[in-house]
């Protein structure tokens, strides 16, 4: 099964040069895969699993939807921290920490879009 | 004011019978407050070596608790090579031949280093990166 992600960045307004590049990929995955799937996150990490434990590592999206403006954290299941998304925005990597598998919190409710692949 | 737009699309056509994946999502990448865009940036290329062990690829030498992106991109033709990205001691995954990766980094603290390391034995791997930062603390000169 092929996954094709593509990332495409501009900027015209921050340097006299245009900032514009296009990269895409083209992925091999594998079962187990969560199609999009959104979540409240909960304010404690261990309440929001988004990708369950595996030794298999996996490409990950996830996306604030923004209908809560508070911060989320992204974390691996052993609460250390990698990123926070606000309002709007999003992420695209592959994720493998040991057999660790990735939760998110919020101090409030805010609803996520995730979706992952197996590697 | 800067304004630096992100676009991803993930796409299949084979993953789910009958049902193509198609997920776009785009956004302004903007400092803490979602009022003012990320005006320094740094960009660039190089060669990472395994023997050179783990590499910061960044410091993080701004103001902690703000908002900085990060996007690698592993440009090996050998399959066989992948980088492994984390953030001080924290692993985040690795990043294999072709691939790329676009996250958000908060600096936190100062040893919240972005780090990188080629694998496996022997491997060179070229590599790209843009780093979107909302501060950042030039080194002090050693000039007497």
């Amino acid at each position: 099964m092929a996954l094709i992600p593509t990332l495409i960045l501009k900027d015209s307004t921050t340097f006299s040069d245009e900032i514009n590049f296009s990269v895409t990929d083209s992925l091999t995955v594998a079962a187990p895969a969560q199609s999009l799937s959104t979540i409240a996150c909960a304010t404690a990490g261990a309440n929001s699993i988004i990708v369950p434990a595996s030794a298999s590592g996996c490409y990950l999206f996830v996306r604030h939807t923004g209908n809560l403006s508070n911060v989320v954290l992204v974390e691996n299941t052993d609460d250390s921290q990698f990123a926070n998304l606000k309002t709007g925005e999003f992420m695209f990597l592959p994720h493998l920490s040991g057999s660790l598998g990735v939760q998110v919190q919020s101090a409030a409710a805010v609803v996520i879009e995730y979706a992952y692949w197996t590697i | 004011m800067a304004t630096t737009t992100a676009t991803v699309s993930i796409s299949s056509s084979d993953l789910q019978p009958g049902n193509t994946l198609s997920i776009n999502a785009s956004s302004t990448i903007m400092q803490t407050g979602l009022t003012t865009g990320l005006e320094l940036m740094d960009m660039g290329i190089g060669h990472l070596r395994q023997d050179s062990a783990r590499d910061a690829l960044a410091e993080a030498t701004g103001t902690i608790d703000t908002t900085n992106w990060v996007y690698i991109c592993n440009n090996a033709t050998d399959d066989t090579f992948f980088i492994k990205v984390g953030i001080h001691e924290t692993v985040i995954g690795n990043l294999g031949a072709g691939d790329w990766m676009w996250m958000p980094w908060n600096m936190g603290h100062a040893d919240n280093e972005i780090n990188i390391e080629a694998e496996p034995t022997g491997a060179t791997i070229p590599y790209e990166y843009a780093i979107f930062k909302s501060t950042d603390t030039l080194p002090a000169s050693d000039a007497a």
